[in-house]
């Protein structure tokens, strides 16, 4: 006989669904060609007789490519399919009519994501800043920036995915416009970007100073992005179960 | 087990369910009418999937939409076929089977009897995304079984099968009935609804257009009039006579044929033979006009109307 599904359970369960569902070669290899990019520019650094302090620049391609383009579409691709495919293929009916809690599917749904994520981006963006020659601080600055990232992303982008169709065109418009053109314009709008945060924290621990990066300390930037994860993942839990499912 | 009260749902300027008021109990009844006549939008608001414009609609008494427990009670095999296209069938519906709270150590066993009941092979890896429309809406209604629901809403349950596939799914209802579950099934195909038992509820153009037994529906569908066509070289001596004989209420004569409005098929069917050698007339066409399910709707529509 059946029964209700503990909150744990539901997590397990949505959790294993998903990755199977999300892992497909062809959206790892493409995404690890888009990580190999990084690795190839900082191997550039690292080459070439024109750069003063290898450090610096590299620290400035993971936060050009690794930050600006690594991080969010790969949170983007994998957190924004999670629900978002179900949604829109009607196989969200397979997680939405049960005897499960809404929270549990949507918290699931970002583990899976991150799963996949978390060594899609911090893999490349090490590499990246361990072969231009970033330096040990360079390096765990990468990849705690990195990691914030892939965290604060992949909430934002499960969230997405369960507001809005084609969520992977609204996500790149995000990435791009709002994330990558209009936090140049005004300090304030930086504050409203996860970007701003994470090339904080790339500037505070590489001990590099990025142009225009927030004056933050690692440790705000780092509570800032768990709270935008916290808050995108209520909302997501809500928005899951007031939605119509198709 | 399933009630509805007043139940309505619009999107926009568009009512795709109106009114709608009945009571379901335990075995099969049969949801009939044409293909976007608001049948799934019914299904879908039985099960909470989307919310009522108006009216109420409860299974076992409770709201599937805000109780989280009776959504456990309910086996849906919707009309899409989108399914977890990476899993094998076995993982799909041990998975449906998981997720509805069955224990880890039953969930398999669960998944390959409902399987068999089905007759999908439980050993088999392929992906249900290389399956072909027949062996995905086999999968579907394994994984609505798999739970043990007290309530099955089986969404044209009966598409893609092969006849010997639909005699079997229909033996598998039929149990499911005879084991005191409530059973929603839609079709818009009326053959299936006679096979599948006598209980009938008739969607057209969003409102309940009949309820109740299939051959009380049958009957009133004989009062309707019916329109055959009769292709012939002499139309108007053939209409003529058919009025004067009775055998027609109303006909309609055009260069090739007549059409004829009549209650007696049948007897029309019986009458024109003899009638043409009586006029020396050559007969090459006699064929119902209206007798598709979407004219029959429409039928009973407007009579209750």
């Amino acid at each position: 006989m059946s029964g209700s599904v503990s909150a744990m359970r539901a997590v397990q369960l949505t959790h294993r669904l998903l990755l199977r569902q999300l892992l497909t070669r062809g959206r790892v290899i493409a995404l690890l060609l888009l990580g190999g990019v990084t690795i190839l520019a900082a191997v550039g650094v690292a080459v070439s007789d024109e750069v003063e302090d290898t450090v610096v620049t590299t620290i400035e391609v993971i936060d050009g490519l690794g930050l600006v383009l690594v991080v969010p579409i790969v949170s983007l691709v994998f957190a924004s399919a999670s629900l978002g495919d179900g949604r829109e293929d009607g196989t969200l009916v397979y997680l939405w009519l049960r005897p499960m809690d809404r929270l549990p599917v949507v918290v699931g749904a970002y583990l899976a994501s991150i799963t996949i994520s978390l060594p899609l981006t911090v893999g490349p963006l090490a590499v990246a800043a361990a072969v231009g020659g970033a330096g040990g601080d360079g390096i765990t600055a990468t990849i705690v920036a990195s990691v914030v990232g892939v965290l604060a992303y992949s909430a934002l982008f499960v969230l997405l995915g369960l507001i809005v169709k084609n969520s992977i065109i609204w996500g790149l418009a995000y990435v791009l416009l709002w994330e990558g053109l209009f936090t140049q314009f005004s300090e304030a709008i930086g504050q409203a970007a996860v970007r701003g945060y994470l090339r904080a924290i790339l500037s505070d621990l590489s001990d590099v100073r990025l142009s225009d990066a927030l004056d933050v300390s690692t440790t705000t930037a780092i509570i800032v992005a768990v709270a935008i994860a916290v808050v995108s993942t209520a909302i997501a839990a809500m928005r899951l179960d007031s939605m119509e499912i198709a | 087990m399933v009630e509805a009260t007043g139940l309505t749902k619009s999107f926009g300027d568009v009512v795709a369910v109106s009114d709608v008021t009945f009571q379901i109990g335990r075995g099969i009844t049969a949801i009939l009418g044409p293909n976007g006549a608001g049948k799934s939008t019914l299904f879908r608001m039985l099960c909470g999937l989307t919310p009522p414009s108006k009216g109420t609609v409860t299974v076992l008494g409770l709201n599937a939409r805000r109780d989280r427990d009776v959504r456990g009670r309910i086996g849906l095999a919707p009309q899409q076929d989108a399914l977890f296209d990476r899993l094998s069938a076995l993982d799909f519906v041990t998975f449906t089977a998981l997720t509805h709270g069955v224990a880890d150590a039953e969930a398999e066993g669960q998944a390959r009897r409902a399987l068999a009941y089905v007759d999908l092979d439980a050993d088999d890896p392929k992906p249900v995304g290389s399956f072909s429309k027949g062996m995905r809406q086999r999968a579907k209604l394994a994984a609505a079984v798999v739970n043990d629901p007290d309530v099955l809403v089986l969404d044209e349950p009966l598409t893609g099968l092969d006849p010997v596939q639909r005699q079997r799914m229909i033996t598998l209802f039929n149990e499911l009935a005879d084991q005191g579950k409530c059973l929603l099934v839609s079709s818009h195909v009326l053959d299936e609804v006679a096979r599948l038992g006598s209980n009938v509820l008739v969607i057209a153009q969003g409102r309940l257009a009949a309820a109740g037994d299939y051959r009380t529906l049958r009957d009133q569908m004989d009062d309707r009039p019916h329109r055959i066509r009769i292709g012939t070289d002499r139309p108007k001596e053939l209409g003529a006579v058919l009025i004067h004989r009775g055998l027609a209420e109303g006909v309609t004569v055009d260069a090739t044929g007549v059409s004829a409005d009549t209650t007696d098929v049948d007897g029309l069917g019986r009458a024109v033979a003899p009638l043409a050698v009586e006029f020396g007339a050559q007969l090459n066409e006699f064929t119902p006009l209206d007798d598709d399910l979407e004219s029959v709707f429409r039928y009973l529509v407007e009579r209750r109307r």
